[in-house]
């Protein structure tokens, strides 16, 4: 469907965005197969939690590495350090299983946390000499930059945040989609459009603001 | 009351893990004690979840469920054990530190000008992030600066003002490269901040110029 072979694909269209087709940045998404639902992968994990439960442990690897390894492409890395950050996410996820609160987050919210953490160590311990990387363990971190967050009442965030992305022009969404992976990608599509960077980022601030007013109004 | 927060773009770069460290932690700091920021922080982690969810995947390598499974065979029998995260020395700068600065390293006050202190503040995991406390007295001004990398400073104690507006305990200023501005301090007390610079390998700005001799 696309050449990257790690974009997004919406049924069975390709939404590029500014000509990202003529670069190989296509961005295209998937909506139609839903293989693991929100609530099924939710269920999954309380089952892990709870029981320790190998064989739902293995119906969320099946469904989830993949992606995470597909979603570490997207931020760059090579294949072998994608696959790695699936592998370590998906340990993490066996391990820590017990702090998911369903009413606090959906599973996949839940879980892009833990591999957005588990890239920023593997990125810290790139950057440091190998004896201090390996005394230090993942796992002993707080969970995600944003603390103070408990009281905050999320268990409809992830609905609205999805109702909010579909009432997006699609090529804010793609927008979105794209820089969501960082400013190498921002540079890249500048670079590859001949387009400066300030364009760039004007598009990513106005698609930004759209998402906040449809997301105030939703509240 | 917070008045001055990050851009949606900071935190929109905070949530997907692409915001550098220095900055991540201002940004944490604030958010530990902003719901609002916290609030939309976990909007961009669902936007990041949903997108998760929908990405076109990528197979795995043979055998990599195997893998899985002896990997957590192990741990489960406790047998892959790692090493406690090393203690980081924290001075005493005599106020009550925010929670997001848990583990980090807490350098001594250290004079740098004229009624301005600094103290180093090294990330568990980031040694080489330029992350640091600033205490300037009562009434002080600093010198006019511009810098090349987007500045964060989020205000610990105390209150500034410069052209833009006035920042107080829980206000972050973000200061884009642009932005060419002579903070001065208010007249009845210290004021404590916590800034990062963007730019790992150089410190610019204001708080490069004054600090960057100390470096080296
Ligand atoms: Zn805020």
């Amino acid at each position: 469907m696309n050449a990257s072979g790690h974009g997004f694909t919406t049924a069975d269209r390709v939404l590029p965005v500014f000509d990202l087709a003529t670069i190989g940045l296509v961005v295209t998404m998937r909506k139609d197969e839903a293989l693991l639902s929100a609530d099924e992968a939710g269920r999954l994990l309380v089952a892990v939690a709870a029981e320790r439960d190998r064989a739902a442990f293995a119906a969320l690897f099946g469904f989830y590495a993949p992606r995470l390894k597909s979603f570490m492409r997207r931020y760059g890395m090579s294949a072998s350090a994608a696959e790695d950050v699936a592998q370590e996410t998906m340990l993490l996820v066996w391990k820590k299983a017990s702090y998911f609160d369903p009413s606090r987050a959906g599973a996949s919210t839940w879980i892009f946390t833990i591999a957005r953490n588990a890239r920023i160590d593997r990125l810290r311990k790139e950057g440091r000499p190998a004896a201090i990387a390996t005394a230090f363990d993942p796992s002993d971190e707080p969970e995600g930059p944003a603390s103070g967050e408990a009281a905050v009442m999320t268990a409809e965030r992830d609905e609205r945040v999805r109702n909010a992305i579909s009432r997006l022009a699609d090529e804010q969404a793609d927008a979105l989609r794209l820089f969501f992976f960082g400013d190498k990608t921002q540079s890249e599509i500048a670079g590859e459009l001949g387009i400066p960077l300030g364009t760039v980022k004007s598009r990513l601030r106005l698609a930004l603001g759209r998402l906040r007013q449809i997301l105030d109004d939703l509240k | 009351m917070i008045k001055h927060h990050p851009s949606d773009e900071t935190l929109f770069r905070h949530a997907s893990g692409t915001l550098e460290p220095g900055p991540r932690i201002v940004v944490a700091v604030h958010a530990g004690g902003c719901p609002v920021c916290a609030g939309r922080i976990g909007e961009f982690e669902a936007f990041g979840g949903s997108l998760l969810q929908e990405i076109e995947p990528e197979e795995m390598e043979t055998g990599a469920l195997d893998r899985a499974m002896a990997m957590i065979e192990a741990d489960s029998s406790g047998r892959r054990k790692t090493a406690p995260a090393p203690r980081l020395a924290r001075a005493d700068v005599g106020i009550r530190l925010p929670e997001a600065l848990e583990g980090c390293g807490i350098g001594p006050w250290r004079w740098i000008g004229p009624g301005v202190r600094w103290s180093r503040v090294t990330l568990a995991g980031d040694v080489d992030a330029n992350v640091m406390l600033l205490k300037v007295a009562a009434g002080r001004r600093l010198p006019e600066h511009t810098h090349v990398g987007s500045e964060y400073t989020h205000v610990l104690k105390g209150a500034f003002s410069d052209a833009r507006g006035r920042y107080g305990p829980g206000d972050l200023d973000e200061a884009d490269d642009d932005v060419q501005h002579q903070p001065i301090v208010d007249d009845d007390g210290e004021c404590i901040c916590i800034a990062a610079v963007e730019g790992q390998t150089k410190l610019r700005g204001l708080f490069g110029r004054l600090i960057q001799p100390l470096f080296g």
